[in-house]
């Protein structure tokens, strides 16, 4: 009956169902409106900053002759150096993560509606929370390296600084999510309010917040090779001289190093997070 | 490990008592393992703390130091706003709030561009990088690499050599940011491909469908949401990021936020932050809103 | 006409299909039937081509389609539509989109991208839609549908592919009697009315008793019977469904559609009559 179809049928169709054969007008306008809204704004934000192609066309050949500059990678005999420099930047970011950690637990738990059941002073801490969090951890290490002088200490304060709060907020979470019967059985046992917190939400929190600690962790990593840039400590600052003076084989070195020891870290960090998580399942 | 294995052969055709000496002695072996491993994790962890304190430059003494310095510093910043000339001074807060608007424009519109291009780059990439969407283990493997690779290298030290590339300026840190999105929304991307429903792959394929016309109408409806929502949420850390790209001459307000830093005008580095605080404050929420909106939607209109 | 050359697939130790040879004739209607695990699946794959075989050979009117590959390939498939346990509908696509896929096999990739069908194209979707009482739902969420209502979208889109033939696996497996009657009964018709040959997966005896010119029976991976349904006698049903494990089958425990509808009390006489 209907492998082939007849031109009166399409026309019958057409009339009966027509938003088949056409969607209906506001439908159209709608979906071409976002487009069309996103595709000026695109094209407005190339043209504010300037992206023509002969610049394009320009900056790729510049780019092909700095890779041809990076390669062969070369450490030009500072080697331990460049490991000294890495190993600050691990360093920073293991004691910034640490701090802003050990720091938000209290936090957390102030932050948490259902320990603290007063709105707006759960209301005020999270929006101090969220209000940090606006800040880049580079522009923390700038003022940071200004306030206490060039080195590593500024990074571990930016770091800790820029996580306080992103942590305050997750553990936060974390504590109002955890099972109330627990609770419960602590406090009827006469538990005081310490305690309470001791033996029934810390059991249940501690796997979330080792596992948000640790992802953090990794991230810091990344974000602890630049801060050198701004003076702040580590292999950023190697990275950002290199580059400064125009040597590039040596810059490509540093970054082969960087990428290295991300990958690496953020593999043994994997593990240990799956550790705690498969602990924690198992228990249960 | 070999104790272990012993005392469980033994097991069958032992007497109570033999059974529960060798339960107790697995207990204690077990017990005695992990505490090996705590002990083990515990020292790592403290030879971790005392050569990051050595390495760092880390002490007591200077954090009692530093921090009351870095404490006056930010209370520095402050301005003294007077309620009886309190616009006045305000005034003279913000006194270059035309200017920092523009840049803060610039830095919105620079995280948008980025988003937006390293979006379209990370969803032509991401196909290619789903394990479920591809037979060809080698375009597999090189678009899983070329995606790492993007999403390793810190954006800052992409901006670092395209500022040399391209000059000084937004379009520098505008590739920057793209490229690192590419790397991380790829990545996010092919995660959401690999978890869809297989089914509908099937469906289409069996029509005659070739691999592209399969990418576009069996996998991109069921992903598309969730590929908003992950580029939204980028787009709210692009906007965070292209204002400290500023520092090393990628253009947004950074750029001004450093020269203030740099030259202790301590008014306007509160003044800027603030804005800063504010616009992504704002920008935090709207994203949200709309996130929860897109997963709301498809709760009610489909499951 | 089909003609399977002793094909052959194996996945791995696993011969799913062990040297199957069947000819099937344009117009007729034939049900595959079999345990699970049987092979009746991958026989059907064989033939679309979502598998590949590990021997032998496939031909259709004359020509093999064994070693199709790229545009060749898929105007193939589109040309013999299949039809799943599972629909496999797009479900976050429209009803209307979901038929029109029946359509790339021979379409431009360009269109396809942004979804873009021509008058006629959605002229045959919605014809095929209103041939199966589905007009009404054209612009709905396939997954807002019920199951019986997915399955004939899948067939309005095995429709427009304007098939030479259809495969169909297990195709009222996942629904109720009332909607397995009516997507049996849509393929019975086109199977009469447009000439169209039709291969059906079932598992139940008594719908390929009722709706099949021509039964084969299939038991690990083997061709084990091919014939009217009325040489369907208990001993080759025993040889089909009992295994290795010598149990007498009970037949009734391999129809769903009667036994279901007696305890419903709402079976048509014609398909009691015709199952028993
Ligand atoms: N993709 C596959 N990979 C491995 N084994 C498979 C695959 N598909 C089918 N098989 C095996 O082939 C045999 C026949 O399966 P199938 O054709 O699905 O049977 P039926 O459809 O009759 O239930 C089964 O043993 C099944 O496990
Ligand atoms: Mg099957």
């Amino acid at each position: 009956m209907t492998l082939t179809i007849t031109h009166g049928e399409i026309a019958r169709l057409r009339r009966s169902n027509p938003e088949i054969f056409r969607r209906p007008l506001a439908e159209r306008l709608r979906e071409w409106g976002l487009w069309l809204g996103f595709a000026a704004l695109l094209a407005f934000g190339l043209w504010w900053i300037d992206a023509s192609p002969l610049r394009i066309w320009n900056g790729l050949s510049k780019l092909g002759f700095l890779v041809v500059l990076m390669i062969p990678p070369t450490d030009g005999g500072a080697f331990l150096g460049y490991c000294y420099a890495m190993l600050e930047t691990l360093a920073m970011a293991f004691l910034g993560t640490l701090i802003a950690a050990v720091l938000a637990v209290p936090l957390g738990f102030l932050g948490a509606k259902n320990l603290v059941p007063n709105r707006l002073f759960h209301f005020g801490l999270r929006r101090v929370f969220d209000t940090f969090r606006g800040i880049d951890g580079l522009v923390w290490a700038l003022i940071f390296v200004s306030a206490v002088g060039l080195g590593p200490f500024a990074g571990v304060l930016a770091i800790a600084v820029g996580d306080l709060m992103v942590f305050s907020k997750l553990f936060a979470e974390a504590i109002e999510n955890v099972d109330r019967k627990p609770i419960e059985g602590v406090r009827a046992a006469g538990g005081s309010g310490i305690q309470t917190m001791r033996l029934g939400v810390f059991p249940q929190v501690f796997p979330v917040m080792m596992s948000h600690v640790l992802y953090f962790f990794e991230s810091n990593v990344r974000s602890a090779t630049i801060l050198g840039i701004v003076g702040a400590g580590g292999i950023g600052l190697a990275l950002s001289d290199r580059i400064r003076i125009n040597n590039w084989d040596e810059a490509a070195f540093i970054i082969v190093m960087i990428l290295v020891t991300v990958a690496v870290i953020d593999n043994l960090s994997r593990r240990i997070r799956m550790r705690i998580i498969n602990a924690d399942t198992g228990r249960k | 490990m070999t104790m272990r294995a012993e005392t469980a052969g033994k097991l069958p055709a032992s007497t109570h008592s033999e059974r529960i000496s060798a339960f107790e002695e697995h207990y204690r072996s077990a017990r005695n393992l992990k505490r090996l491993w705590t002990t083990l994790y515990g020292a790592l962890f403290l030879a971790a703390l005392v050569g990051s304190i050595l390495v760092s430059d880390f002490s007591i003494t200077g954090l009692l130091i530093g921090l009351p310095k870095a404490w006056n510093y930010i209370a520095g910043t402050l301005p003294s706003l007077s309620l009886s000339n309190f616009w006045a001074d305000l005034a003279d807060w913000y006194w270059g709030i035309n200017y920092w608007l523009r840049l803060l424009v610039e830095t919105i519109l620079m995280g948008f561009v980025g988003t937006a291009l390293g979006g379209i780059v990370a969803l032509f990439l991401c196909f290619p990088a789903s394990r479920n969407l591809i037979d060809n283990t080698a375009i597999y493997f090189v678009s899983r690499r070329l995606l790492e690779f993007f999403r390793t290298v810190p954006e800052l030290v992409f901006a670092l050599i395209f500022v040399f590339a391209l000059g000084l300026g937004p379009f520098a840190g505008v590739l920057a940011i793209a490229v690192h999105t590419a790397g991380s929304l790829g990545k996010l991307f092919a995660e959401v491909n690999e978890n869809i429903d297989p089914r509908p792959i099937e469906g289409v394929r069996a029509a005659g469908g070739s691999w592209a016309m399969i990418m576009r109408l069996a996998v991109v409806p069921q992903a598309l949401p969730n590929y908003a929502s992950y580029g939204l949420l980028r787009f709210e850390i692009n906007v965070r990021g292209a204002s400290a790209l500023g520092i090393v001459g990628a253009g947004g307000i950074g750029q001004d936020l450093y020269v203030a830093i740099r030259q202790f005008e301590y008014t306007d580095i509160s003044a800027i932050m603030l804005l800063l605080i504010a616009t992504t404050a704002i920008i935090d929420i709207t994203c949200e809103t709309i996130r929860h909106r897109l997963i709301g939607q498809d709760l009610t209109t489909g499951h | 006409m089909l003609e399977i050359r002793s094909a052959t697939k194996s996945f791995g130790d696993v011969l799913a299909v062990d040297q199957v040879s069947l000819r099937v004739e344009p117009g007729q209607m034939v049900g595959v039937i079999g345990r699970s695990g049987a092979g009746k699946s991958s026989l059907l794959r064989l033939v679309n081509r979502l598998v590949s075989a590990t021997s032998g050979d496939i031909l259709f009117e004359g020509r093999s389609i064994s070693g199709l590959s790229g545009q060749d390939l898929r105007a193939w498939r589109a040309r013999c539509a299949m039809i799943f346990q599972q629909f496999n509908l797009v479900n976050r696509l429209d009803v209307i989109t979901n038929v029109l896929i029946g359509r790339i096999g021979t379409a431009g990739t360009l269109p396809v991208m942004f979804k873009h069908f021509s008058t006629h194209e959605r002229g045959m979707a919605a014809a095929a839609l209103d041939r199966l009482d589905l007009l009404p739902q054209a612009l709905q969420r396939a997954d807002t549908l019920s199951g019986g209502q997915q399955q004939r979208v899948a067939i309005a889109r095995a429709l427009i592919q304007n098939p030479k033939l259809i495969l169909a696996d297990e195709p009222i497996a996942s629904l109720d009697p009332r909607n397995a009657r009516l997507v049996m009964e849509a393929l019975r018709t086109i199977n009469k009315e447009d000439r169209m040959t039709v291969i059906c997966n079932l598992h139940t005896l008594d719908a390929a008793r009722a709706y099949c010119d021509r039964i084969v029976g299939m038991a690990q991976g083997r061709l084990v019977f091919d014939g009217a349904p009325e040489a369907l006698t208990p001993a080759v049903i025993q040889e089909i469904y009992g295994g290795a494990d010598d149990e007498t089958v009970d037949e009734s425990l391999t129809s769903t559609i009667v036994a279901r509808h007696r305890v419903a009390g709402t079976a048509e006489p014609r398909v009691v009559q015709s199952a028993h």
